[in-house]
């Protein structure tokens, strides 16, 4: 009988780790209590996984410290039956059965602070396979036959930018693994690298042998204390075994490895701002051309990928480059992992091939909407991306399809909206986190993102003009051609996908000072519905701006003239008297 | 730098930090980070005094510390209240958590109370969306936090300090 | 190396491999803007206006980063190109706070460089001063001495104490380069073109001068007997010496134009014949027909229009005028009129006005002076009868006024009294009201709705082809000399286009102006403005010798010296102004938050002004990678970053001292050398 506790960063913040220590305490044998990685079922978290002799699971979700002791009676009676309230539903069992698993093929499954537990199954087998019978141009042709695109965004083609690497003069080159996971609601990055590190390194490995260097580094952003933690122990397990540093598996392929910790700066994840700060400078995007390929880390040839893309790699050389290619669509091949997120029934990781629809993301694997409201839509590709709405929801997954609706594949992060998000405010929120996060180089990031901000700000302020769509559409499209990195360019895709399918949002702000997902505070007129009221006078004892008056058991109105729209009177009336326009 | 005690510091604390560090290329992110947990920010003093060891003008060693919102340039309280401006934590709510935030501790965005307990500081994206809004203090992280939830935590939090 | 065939803006151009975009195009000649690019450092890619369009590429290129490849087609000035060029300077403008003038050129109707030539003037070049003054105003002598000087009215010195004595000081330096040396333009060679320029005034005289310069042969018709105009016929000796216009007369005829006196159009000479024998026409007749006051009794002897008063005595005659005199109006030529009055002895001078002191349009010396003359101010009164007795005017009835709602000028509009009236006895009156256009012998020119010439306010077209017209004579009607100067002015440009074949209208320079409020002048010295000397009023009275005595040079260069020199230093070498006129940019669509900073010397012998800073990183790199010392460093990110320069030691502060490559690298005027 095992016991294995998920611990990611989520089912840790769910209190996985006060209910390992809860069933610690309750064991006897405490050796086969262990910890996993993160399933990626967050929103059924802490996640105990029971094992039985003939390792058939049982798992058990939402488990609280008081169901500890339960569980430790049950393993040491051997009587599972006990747990049966705790046991996953079917359905939420679905979330993970409706997966294909590949970058995410380990996680909540190994140890990931264990390097036998990688190793067994089948863990730097294709290391092994590369170092032994495969020269670096076989493996960047099994990476081509597989079709694996760069998973951070932009869907490169990896072979192209390995071979370009591996083609460009110079001993000293470089790769680096770009973690610096910076798309807030994407955090399947973490996921890897806190759940299954060596298939990081394994992968990056393959790549570095690859294009021939002899370093490798991961610029992992310093948000992630626990994935860094997880990392450097893989980092030394892996070297005592021999996986790396000089003669690896007693080839003569030699490669270092390293960390290098972020320090708060969205605009690293672009990679020749990434490059800068690894050079301990102001992570500002360089001119391109020189691509890093031919001029990157120290002006060295270099290669930079994200942790999915790495993550895949060991997979394809065992599998074959075929095997990938087989999964997804004409354009994007293989699988693609997201990061569910939102008003979403069940949120957490998913990993499908290309070429589902959003639909079948969104409503068959996470469920739907929570709380039975209305989806209206799916944000991807964060500050890059765009808003997809309800009548674009059988789009096809892959790059060219979810391009051509104005957001993008991104690196997978999927928030999910309803009926209650105003998206202008969506807007201004991306703008918002774009204007903050640029770097100050360029003038039209710098000073347009700021701009735009401002528009968006007076919009939903209830400031709005005449003009202002326009004019926002207007900055969208010189900043798009005008700003020097992807961030810049792409900046305004927030802005022009939900001034695309919700104009009428815009306007009804602008022209009706009305935000129609009554979300906008200064938009807002609270009243009582005399017909409701019953006369309890909880909601003007409450309410902050003294704005609500009436006599006892005879219905109460609000001053609009002194009413801060805090909605507090909202929140406490139990007739649902009080009502928003 | 306008900042208060920051001509002070005991910059031997820095020897073995400069001394693993200042010969490897490209290392100024990290040896600040180091200073950082040496000292809880970055005293003008410590700004100076790597510049000097690591042959750099103190303007690029100011310039690469103020790019990045890890560093700070003034001492935070004892409790640092990361509050994570992520996408689902926004749609999830994390204006209203800001708020109640504001509202029990009298502090905004960078601010630290006056007893120096608290500090808030907005971040990017904590990766734990599912459980948004979400918060980390030190190094726990809050997660579903409601108004009423965070409020709670900081008043327990200042109750076991009296 | 090998060499590529490719195309910038349909140049076909062979260039070895290897090239970027910027360098094949500054070597044939194709101007791409850069604010972030310098040969001497690393490439940037900051400002995003080099960029440029080339066919197949779907992105626009940085010009000074992409590299021209083989059959390339680049075009560095298409729509796209101009739109995205635009929008970036737009932006940089929306966060840059400076003035690239100051207000008293802005406010100058002429556009004079009133800064520049005050500078030269506290420096004591004056032959220098007049030189910069005539590339706008060819008549600063005379200019100087009458100007309402809107200059002084909009002078930021004021938030300290008084304005500078910008319009004296012209007059000085004018008069001190006549002295000797007069500055003498160059005249262009000759162009073979014939203007002929109706009207010696202000306007004819400043057109005839510009349009001489550039090589042009220019003749002035006037139908008055000496050149000059109103500058001659309009205002009285004392104010301003007939041997003063006569000198700037002369200075403008020995430029080789011809001068012709006593040609009326209409009568000596048609429109039509000056067509048929000129390239072009300027109309330049001023407006000399006095207004009238539409009172019973105005048609009764003694009672005469302020300006052909004015013009009487100017020519020289002695008026028989009594000795109780009314001048009705409150303007400056009704101060003209009542204090000649005086001269020429009336005892009772009166000035009726039907609102009070403050509302007077009439400098506020003038008022002064003429109050110390003896004149008598009856305000709030407003003729509503001339009494006569025997066909000449014997008593004026005044109907009294009180002060009603203020008027769209923002003026309270008098209001009669009703049944109040007061009873003055005069021998003579003088209207001075307004003047009216005289189209007589222009009868084939469109007329506007209030009888003056309608001209283009761009083009300065009448609807004649071939026939310009500005000045008094023109669309708004009279205005102050200095307005006519400025039209007169830009015409030249457009007329000399026009001469070559162009249409060059008039476009109003964009320029970056900055809001200042008396708070953030409160660090400045108080000084008092320099008195101009003046005689005596009772001897004033007696004569009409020209009543100011002029400054001395260490008075002019002392007033020169208080001025606040608030435009930049940098407005003739900026390339973000010249780049933003290019581009015709509206920065104030994208008006919000703006970095402002206080100037800051942390650089020793260098004031930075970080409010006018684009962030183009050049002061940074230049220090860092030519100059190698490093000094200054880009602090923060995003929106509000911005330079500053960190010392590690005084050392460094003596070398920073006197290398200056910042400065010259800066392409705004944020940097600039502190002279000591």
């Amino acid at each position: 009988m095992r016991i294995v506790v998920g611990q990611g960063s989520c089912g840790i913040a769910a209190g996985a780790e006060k209910v390992y220590s809860a069933i610690e305490k309750h064991l006897d044998d405490k050796s086969c209590l262990s910890i996993t990685g993160c399933i990626g079922m967050c929103f059924l978290e802490p996640i105990v996984d029971i094992y039985d002799d003939e390792n058939k699971l049982l798992r058990l979700v939402r488990v609280k410290e008081d169901d500890a002791e339960k569980i430790a009676e049950a393993t040491k009676n051997g009587d599972l039956s006990l747990l049966e309230n705790l046991k996953i539903s079917p359905e939420d069992e679905e979330f993970l059965t409706k997966q294909t698993r590949i970058a995410l093929r380990h996680c909540g499954l190994i140890n990931p602070e264990n390097i036998e537990d990688y190793i067994s199954d089948d863990g730097y087998q294709a290391l092994r396979k590369v170092l032994e019978t495969m020269s670096p141009e076989d493996v960047i042709e099994e990476i081509k036959v597989s079709g694996l695109a760069g998973r951070g965004g932009a869907g490169f083609p990896t072979w192209f930018k390995w071979n370009a690497a591996r083609k460009a003069e110079g001993d000293e080159k470089h790769l680096i693994c770009n973690a610096d996971e910076g798309d807030p609601g994407a955090f399947m990055d973490r996921a890897v690298i806190e759940s299954d590190p060596h298939n990081l390194i394994e992968g990056m490995l393959i790549g570095a042998y690859a294009i021939g260097a002899k370093e490798a580094v991961v610029y992992v952003r310093a948000e992630y204390p626990l994935a860094i933690v997880r990392l450097e122990r893989a980092i030394k397990q892996a070297q005592a075994k021999g996986l790396i540093g000089e003669n690896i598996l007693g080839t003569d392929f030699s490669c270092s490895f390293r960390i290098k910790a972020g320090a708060g700066a969205f605009v690293c994840g672009e990679e020749t701002a990434l490059i800068e700060s690894l050079e301990g400078s102001r992570g500002m995007p360089r001119l391109k051309p020189p691509f890093p390929a031919e001029a990157g880390y120290w002006h060295k040839p270099s290669n930079i990928n994200n942790v999915e893309t790495f993550a895949n790699v060991s997979w394809i050389i065992l599998n074959g480059g075929e095997a990938f290619s087989a999964m997804g669509t004409e354009d994007s091949k293989g699988t693609k992992v997201f990061a569910l997120t939102g008003k979403i029934r069940r949120g957490g990781l998913v990993e499908i091939p290309m070429g589902k629809t959003l639909r079948d993301v969104i409503f068959d694997i996470g469920g739907g909407i929570r709380n039975d409201a209305t989806f209206k839509a799916v944000q991807m590709g964060g500050p890059s991306g765009g808003c997809i709405p309800e009548n674009l929801l059988d789009t096809v997954i892959d790059y060219k399809k979810l391009g051509a609706t104005g957001a993008i594949m991104g690196s997978g992060g999927m928030v999910v909206m309803d009926e209650n998000t105003c998206m202008v405010n969506m807007a201004k929120f991306f703008l918002d986190f774009t204007a903050k996060e640029s770097c100050g180089k360029c003038v039209h990031c710098r000073i347009g993102t700021k701009r735009m901000l401002e528009i968006l700000a007076r919009i939903v302020e209830g400031n709005g003009k005449d003009g202002d769509i326009e004019l926002l559409e207007e900055l969208c499209y010189g900043i798009k051609d005008g700003a020097l990195c992807g961030l810049g360019q792409t900046a305004p895709n927030p802005v022009l996908t939900t001034i695309k399918y919700f104009r009428d949002e815009y306007v009804a702000h602008i022209n009706d000072k009305k935000c129609p997902a009554k979300e906008c505070t200064n938009l807002l007129i609270y009243s009582i519905n005399p017909e409701k009221c019953v006369g309890c006078s909880l909601c003007s004892k409450k309410c902050p701006a003294d704005a609500i008056s009436g006599e006892i058991k005879k219905t109460f109105s609000i001053n609009t003239e002194k009413c801060i729209k805090c909605g507090q009177c909202k929140a406490v009336c139990r007739f649902g008297a009080v009502e928003v326009n | 730098m306008s900042c208060c005690n920051c001509q002070n510091s005991d910059l031997s604390l820095l020897d073995k930090v400069l001394k693993n560090y200042k010969n490897t290329k490209g290392s100024l992110i990290t040896v600040l980070q180091k200073a950082q947990e040496i000292y809880g920010y970055l005293p003008t003093d410590v700004i100076y005094r790597i510049a000097e060891e690591m042959s750099l003008t103190p303007a690029k060693v100011m310039g690469v510390a103020t790019f990045y919102t890890q560093f700070r340039f003034k001492p935070v309280g004892k409790y640092l209240i990361m509050l994570c401006q992520g996408t689902a934590c926004h749609v999830n709510g994390s204006e209203r958590i800001e708020k109640a935030i504001k509202e029990e501790l009298g502090i905004s965005d960078g601010e630290t109370t006056d007893d120096g307990l608290f500090t808030l500081k907005n971040v990017a994206c904590l990766g734990c969306c599912s459980l948004s809004p979400v918060m980390m203090i030190n190094e726990e992280t809050y997660g579903s936090l409601t108004p009423e939830k965070v409020k709670t935590i900081l008043k327990n939090l200042k109750e076991g300090e009296k | 190396m090998s060499t590529i065939k490719f195309t910038i803006d349909g140049k076909e151009i062979i260039a070895e491999n290897g090239i970027t975009i910027l360098e094949a195009a500054t070597k044939n000649g194709i101007e791409i803007p850069t604010l972030c690019y310098h040969e001497s450092v690393a490439l940037y890619g900051a400002c995003g206006i080099c960029t440029v369009e080339a066919e197949g590429i779907p992105k626009l290129l940085r010009a000074c980063s992409a590299k021209v490849s083989d059959g390339m087609v680049i075009h560095t000035n298409s729509e796209r190109v101009k739109k995205s060029r635009k929008i970036a300077l737009e932006l940089l403008m929306s966060d840059h706070t400076g003035d690239c003038v100051g207000p008293c050129s802005l406010n100058c109707p002429a556009g004079t460089d009133c800064q520049g030539y005050v500078k030269l003037i506290s420096e004591g070049k004056f032959h220098e001063a007049v030189a910069l003054i005539k590339e706008k105003l060819p008549l600063p002598a005379s200019i100087g001495r009458v100007c309402p000087h809107p200059c002084e009215t909009a002078c930021r010195r004021q938030m300290v104490e008084e304005s500078i004595s910008i319009a004296y000081l012209k007059a000085f330096a004018a008069d001190e380069d006549m002295k000797e040396n007069a500055f003498v333009p160059e005249v262009a060679e000759d162009t073979g073109k014939k203007v002929a320029i109706i009207g010696g005034g202000p306007a004819g005289l400043t057109a005839a001068y510009f349009l001489r310069t550039k090589g042009h042969s220019v003749t002035v018709f006037d139908a008055m007997p000496e050149m000059g105009g109103m500058l001659r016929y309009g205002i009285p000796e004392y104010r301003l010496p007939k041997k003063v216009v006569a000198a700037e007369v002369n200075q403008i005829a020995s430029l080789g134009v011809e001068m012709k006196n006593k040609v009326k159009i209409g009568k000596d000479i048609t429109l039509e014949d000056l067509r048929n024998n000129y390239d072009a026409v300027l109309v330049a007749i001023g407006a000399w027909n006095s207004m009238g006051t539409r009172c019973v009794g105005e048609s009764l002897d003694g009672i005469v229009g302020g300006i052909d008063f004015l013009r009487e005595v100017n020519m020289g005659a002695k008026p028989d005028i009594g000795k109780k005199v009314a001048v009705v109006g409150g303007g400056n030529t009704a101060m003209d009129a009542c204090r000649t009055a005086r001269r020429l002895g009336a005892e009772e001078v009166y000035v009726i006005y039907r609102r009070t002191r403050d509302e007077m349009p009439a400098e506020k010396i003038e008022i002064d002076e003429a109050e110390e003359e003896g004149v008598k101010f009856k305000f709030l009164t407003n003729p509503a009868e001339y009494v006569g007795e025997n066909g000449k005017v014997k008593q004026i009835k005044l109907q009294i006024m009180e002060l009603g709602e203020p008027d769209s000028s923002g003026r309270r509009s008098p209001v009669p009294v009703e049944g109040k009236f007061e009873y003055l006895d005069v021998d003579t009156v003088i209207t001075a009201i307004g003047q009216k256009v005289n189209v007589k012998g222009f009868e084939e020119l469109e007329l506007n709705s209030r009888g003056i010439i309608s001209a283009d306010e761009k083009t300065f077209r009448t609807s004649v082809e071939g026939v310009f017209a500005v000045g008094d004579a023109t669309n708004k009607g009279a205005s102050i000399a200095i307005e006519a100067i400025g039209e007169a002015e830009k015409a030249s440009k457009v007329i000399d286009g026009y001469l070559l074949g162009m249409e060059i209208p008039y476009r109003k320079p964009f320029v970056s102006e900055k809001i200042v409020t008396p708070e953030m002048l409160a660090d400045k010295e108080k000084i008092a403005r320099a008195k101009m000397p003046v005689r005596k009023a009772e001897e004033r009275v007696k004569t009409f010798d020209e009543i100011s005595l002029g400054f001395t040079k260490e008075q002019a260069m002392k007033e020169a010296s208080r001025c606040l020199r608030c435009g930049c230093h940098d407005y003739h070498d900026c390339k973000l102004i010249k780049y933003a006129n290019w581009y015709d940019i509206k920065p104030e669509r994208f008006a919000g938050m703006k970095n402002i900073f206080p100037k800051e010397r942390k650089l020793v012998s260098i004031e930075r002004d970080q409010s006018k800073c684009i962030l183009c990183g050049l002061c940074v790199r230049v220090c860092d990678e030519v100059a190698k010392k490093g000094i200054l460093g880009l602090i923060g990110r995003g929106f509000t970053t911005t330079i500053k320069p960190e010392f590690k030691n005084d050392d460094v502060i003596s070398f920073c001292k006197d290398c200056h490559k910042c400065v010259d690298a800066c392409p705004t005027g944020a940097l600039k050398i502190i002279e000591e």
